[in-house]
């Protein structure tokens, strides 16, 4: 049954006093107010609260106030909520005074990092304090980030949940999945903000326009009622005959309702149709029946309001807001069509395809914008684009870019340090990928790769972050560590990618040692590394000889570094050819060259020495001559016996699982 | 409707073209009135790389089959195919407004369009959309919900989607020849409907066909089309495998191929030699048997395997009553039956024909599952859509394919 809802109580004043603040905290925060500020809102007052400076200064916004002036200086809060809480703790009387006066406030702000985490709870108390109707929009980390992180945000959300009228929170990692799920980050964190921002003008038009039917704070916060719960949010407009269908359909499209199929399951359902002085009553009961068809009205109760605005002309529009409740339920609840934002459209990699017949197989997040490369003119670069997807989501969501240190330590190095074993998988493809990549792409070889996505670091870095002048170090100090997986992995096919990003977290640790451990790591999994070597070997193969010889000419031991990371990849099926070790193993090291070696030339110089004291280390049992020979050996071999795609090595290739399916499985199988 | 009518499959193999004049009779019985075969040039891997080539031998096919048939042909089903073409599951709910009395058709046309709201790639169109089951209320696997009561009506659909510009393609090089098509139809779709019977479909049935360049399967359960899809192997890979393991012309070794391999590798005599003559472009060879099987084997035991993977995600593989249907001319390899009944633990049905006449030789032979199927596909069209609606739903696909609508 539709409820006409008319209670006095809790309403804000109408009219001109009515004045709203919407105060961003922390990076994302501040991102949100750029888009709301872009899209032009003539009622609300922006305030961009931040603890770097040069991230505020970059805010759109007209009211800005730096937190922990004093005890940062200007830098970021690094991660760390204690130091944003002292940094707005700082700030307090500015805040106070800020908020003095305001009947109504939306904070906005990412959770999990230092400036979101730990300012924003002291925003809500002071606004508390000073008596503002207060509206949280939380958004929580993407999962990979950490558990930490999310601990972080959670207990950040608990707080702020304390002090605030309603909380409404976003989920980072639905946003990944339901937004746009081949768009670049740029797109799809843009389209995240909006959908806050909108979510954000919307209550605010709700409460605050004069109503025929009035929906009051008392609707809205019933609407939101369940606390930690998902919010789902859409809105519509639309002009012409079909109006009120339109907008109707447009606000279910929204990814938070899931097609409307999400009203289903929710208690309470704000729906507001505005429109102006046109808009008919009939419209108005087309949009409610049409909805009526998406919620079980026997359990849920619709909350309806309508009002009309002249400012809206010809255009109606439709908002929904409603919430579900559960706070564990909205974490990583896969939508039916969830697996579609899987899809790796790139390479014609079956095995991808095939997962989409799993309704439920986890998207994860982050490798879903296979189509970043819009950036980048190379065309295999997964790895590289999910370094970049990283760095993004790194100073998109978080809200104090200025990370830098974290990025080095310990929560956030988790997916900076992961990519090591695919590299390696990278590494033993990329031999003949190379070639096919200069029949299907742009890029002719790997050597412009490296550098390409240097570039691209440093321009995310400088972009949404504008670091502080004082800040020249850290940044440089982040880069050689991030740049060794972009150089290194920059052609990887997308399944690669995948698994590693996400669980193999604690195995790539090693890696942070580079120097000394290889040697041993290297030795104890032996097996291992024979048998990736044999993987290698077969699919280096592949190719025909020309990277042979290049890597004849050149058995330098720059590959060494990408040796210790080896066993991890393919830890699990070793001994089947412990027999061949030393040879494969020299062999292999010769196949590592190429790309290595070309790829490593073009690195910026403070990567270098790593690598380069590395090599003594590892082949104990081989001089480098004796490297050498093996490997015009081995050359020869191949030239002899090449694995040859016979009448299909002129088509496009059908890979599956890293193998190419046009090479006789029998010789495959034989390789193994 | 006491009329019967002609329907022509087309399908542009890898190996073949192959044209199929059918005629309809007004009891639904099904006769071949004529086919036309062509070996291809100008198609890997089941989609068309030389337009000109495939056109020609297109054009070579059908006059044949014109020529059999006494038809002119004009309008074609035709299939298509190409490891881009994917598939998947999706269900779609609606609500049934309270003063309405009973479900009614146009409910089922808004709960197909939401179930097929999936967000599918940018560059993928929809080929088919089937209806699995409806469930009214909950309750279980209504064929027809029309006219029944209920609240809430969800509607499983199987979505099979491939690559909009490749589909196009195909279409543009048979309308070039010029030949106005009808509807595509994913070939192992067609194929079912003439390989696998009622009975089959119900009780579950898995259908392989390994042709040329492609693999295609499609399962069924309880009547419904739970998964398909293709692979991009196909029997040439056999050939061009004993090639390159063989060193061999690859003429060679298709013949090789055809007359003496197996899949088999047990209780093969390990000393039996198979001796290849000379000709004036090979020195001749001589090739150990249980090897050329052991390069057989260990294809089709990876292709059976891929396949086997991709159904194991949707968990079904195990509600297979009936067994596997294999089809496609690579099935006629010796010893295939035994692997994929290894492979896929169930036992390998042989294809028995539907009720059809007309030359035996054509719609009992695996080879021509597709093209026959696409006969009965297009009878079961018309019948579902009588007169009025044939036409305009027809340009409605069209549209979509050709680009309006999604």
């Amino acid at each position: 049954m539709i409820e006409y809802n008319l209670s006095e109580q809790s309403e804000i004043p109408p009219g001109g006093e009515f004045s709203v603040r919407v105060i961003g905290v922390g990076g994302a925060g501040a991102n949100v107010l750029d888009r709301m500020a872009l899209e032009g809102s003539d009622e609300a007052e922006l305030l961009t609260l931040n603890t770097d400076v040069r991230a505020l200064s970059s805010s759109v916004s007209n009211n800005k106030i730096q937190l922990g002036k004093t005890l940062l200086k200007g830098m970021g809060a690094g991660g760390d909520p204690e130091l944003g809480k002292q940094g707005a703790l700082e700030a307090v009387d500015e805040i106070r005074n800020s908020l003095r006066g305001y009947k109504m406030a939306f904070v906005c702000v990412g959770l999990g990092g230092g400036t979101g985490s730990g300012a924003a709870p002291e925003v809500c108390r002071v606004a508390k304090e000073e008596g503002v109707f207060l509206v949280v929009f939380a958004t929580l980390p993407f999962s990979f980030e950490g558990k930490r992180r999310m601990d972080q945000a959670l207990e950040a959300l608990e707080r702020i949940g304390r002090y605030s009228n309603a909380v409404v929170t976003f989920d980072n990692d639905r946003m990944g999945e339901l937004i746009v799920p081949k768009e670049g980050v740029q797109q799809a964190f843009a389209a995240a903000d909006k959908i806050i921002s909108q979510a954000i003008r919307a209550t605010m038009k709700i409460v605050s326009h004069p109503g025929i039917i009035r929906i009051g704070m008392d609707e809205l916060l019933s609407a939101l009622n369940s606390e930690n719960s998902r919010c789902l949010f859409g809105f519509g407009v639309a002009k012409g005959d079909n109006r009120a269908q339109e907008a109707l359909d447009q606000a279910l499209k929204s990814p938070l309702l899931d097609k409307g199929k999400m009203l289903d399951q929710a208690s309470n359902v704000l729906v507001h149709v505005g429109g102006g002085d046109s808009m008919t009553l009939f419209e108005i009961e087309l949009v409610m029946q049409e909805l009526s068809k998406h919620i079980d009205d026997a359990k849920t109760q619709i909350l309806f309001g309508t009002g009309t605005d002249k400012k809206l002309g010809a255009n109606l529009t439709v908002t929904i807001v409603s919430s579900l409740s559960g706070p564990g339920g909205q974490r990583r609840e896969a939508p039916a069509e969830g697996p579609m934002a899987n899809r790796e459209p790139e390479p014609p990699a079956p095995r991808l395809g095939s997962s989409l017949m799993a309704p439920l197989s986890p998207p994860p997040a982050p490798t879903s914008e296979p189509e970043n490369h819009t950036i980048e003119p190379v065309a295999i670069t997964e790895e590289s684009s999910v370094a970049e997807i990283e760095e993004s989501f790194e100073t998109e969501e978080v809200p104090e870019q200025e990370e830098v240190v974290a990025e080095v330590t310990d929560p956030v190095s988790e997916p900076v340090v992961e990519e090591p074993s695919p590299e390696i998988e990278a590494e033993d493809i990329a031999l003949d990928d190379d070639e096919e990549a200069a029949e299907d792409t742009p890029v002719a070889e790997d050597v412009p790769e490296p550098v390409e996505p240097e570039a691209e670091i440093e321009e995310e870095v400088a972009e949404p972050e504008v670091e502080t002048p004082a800040q020249p170090e850290p940044v440089k100090e982040r880069e050689p560590i991030d740049l060794q997986p972009v150089r290194k992995t920059a052609v990887v096919p997308p399944q690669t990618v995948r698994k590693p990003v996400i669980d193999v977290a604690p195995i790539s640790r090693p890696k942070l040692n580079v120097g000394a451990p290889i040697a041993s790591v290297h030795d104890e999994d032996e097996d291992d590394v024979t048998d990736s070597i044999g993987k290698m070997l077969r699919q280096g193969r592949d190719g025909t000889g020309l990277p042979h010889e290049e890597e004849a000419a050149e058995p330098t031991g720059d590959n060494e570094p990408t040796m210790p990371i080896l066993p991890p990849s393919v830890a699990g099926e070793g001994d089947v050819i412990v027999a061949r070790t030393d040879d494969s193993q020299q062999i292999s090291l010769s196949r590592l060259m190429p790309g290595v070696s070309s790829g490593s030339g073009n690195v910026a110089p403070g990567t270098l020495p790593q690598p380069s004291e590395a090599p003594l280390d590892l082949p104990e049992n081989a001089t480098q001559a004796e490297i050498d020979a093996a490997a015009a050996q081995h050359q020869q071999m191949l030239q002899l016996e090449p694995l040859s795609k016979g009448r299909f090595a002129k088509t496009e290739p059908t890979i599956v699982d890293g193998e190419d399916m046009d090479v006789p499985t029998f010789l495959r199988k034989r390789r193994k | 409707m006491a009329r019967s009518t002609i329907y022509v499959g087309l399908e542009i193999g890898t190996s073949k073209v192959c044209v199929v004049v059918g005629e309809v009779r007004s009891d639904g019985a099904i006769k071949i009135l004529g086919v036309g075969q062509h070996p291809t040039s100008g198609v890997r891997k089941g989609e068309i790389v030389d337009f000109e080539a495939a056109q020609q031998c297109l054009h070579d096919a059908l006059v044949k089959a014109e020529d059999r048939s006494d038809v002119m042909v004009k309008n074609v089903f035709l299939a298509v195919t190409g490891a881009h073409i994917d598939s998947l599951n999706n269900r779609g709910t609606i609500r049934i407004s309270d003063d309405q009395a009973e479900i009614t058709s146009e409910n089922l046309e808004e709960v197909k369009e939401i179930a097929r709201d999936v967000s599918l790639p940018k560059e993928n169109a929809y080929i088919h959309s089937i209806i699995q089951h409806y469930y009214v209320d909950g309750q279980e696997k209504v064929l027809n919900p029309v006219g029944m009561l209920g609240q809430k009506l969800e509607a499983d659909y199987h979505i099979i989607h491939g690559v909009k510009t490749r589909i196009q393609n195909a279409i543009r090089c048979v309308r070039e020849v010029p030949l106005e098509v009808e509807d595509i139809v994913f070939s192992p779709i067609a194929a079912a409907q003439v390989v696998l019977n009622r009975e089959a479909k119900q009780q579950g049935a898995l259908l392989i066909d390994i042709g040329g360049g492609t693999t295609e399967y499609v399962l069924y359960i309880e009547g419904a089309v739970v998964a398909s899809g293709c692979l991009g192997i196909g029997g040439d890979h056999i050939t061009n495998d004993l090639s390159i393991v063989f060193k061999i012309p690859i003429g060679r070794a298709e013949k090789l191929k055809v007359d003496r391999s197996s899949a088999r590798i047990e209780g093969i005599d390990p000393d039996a030699i198979i001796d290849l003559e000379a000709d004036s472009h090979f020195k001749g060879s001589k090739i150990e048997q249980l090897e050329l099987n052991s390069v057989v084997d260990a294809r089709l035991r990876e292709v059976f395997l891929l396949v086997r993977e991709r159904l194991d995600q949707t968990g079904q593989l195990d509600k297979v009553g009936k067994g596997i249907y294999l089809i496609g001319g690579t099935s006629l390899i010796d010893g295939i039956e035994e692997l994929a009944e290894e492979i896929f633990e169930l036992p390998v049905q042989r294809p028995s024909s539907a009720s059809m006449s007309g030359p035996a030789a054509i719609f009992e032979n695996p080879q021509y599952a597709t093209p026959v199927g696409l006969i009965r596909y297009a009878q079961l069209l018309d019948e579902q859509r009588p007169q009025a609606g044939a036409l305009s739903n027809i340009g409605k696909k069209f549209g979509r394919i050709l680009g309006f609508g999604r």
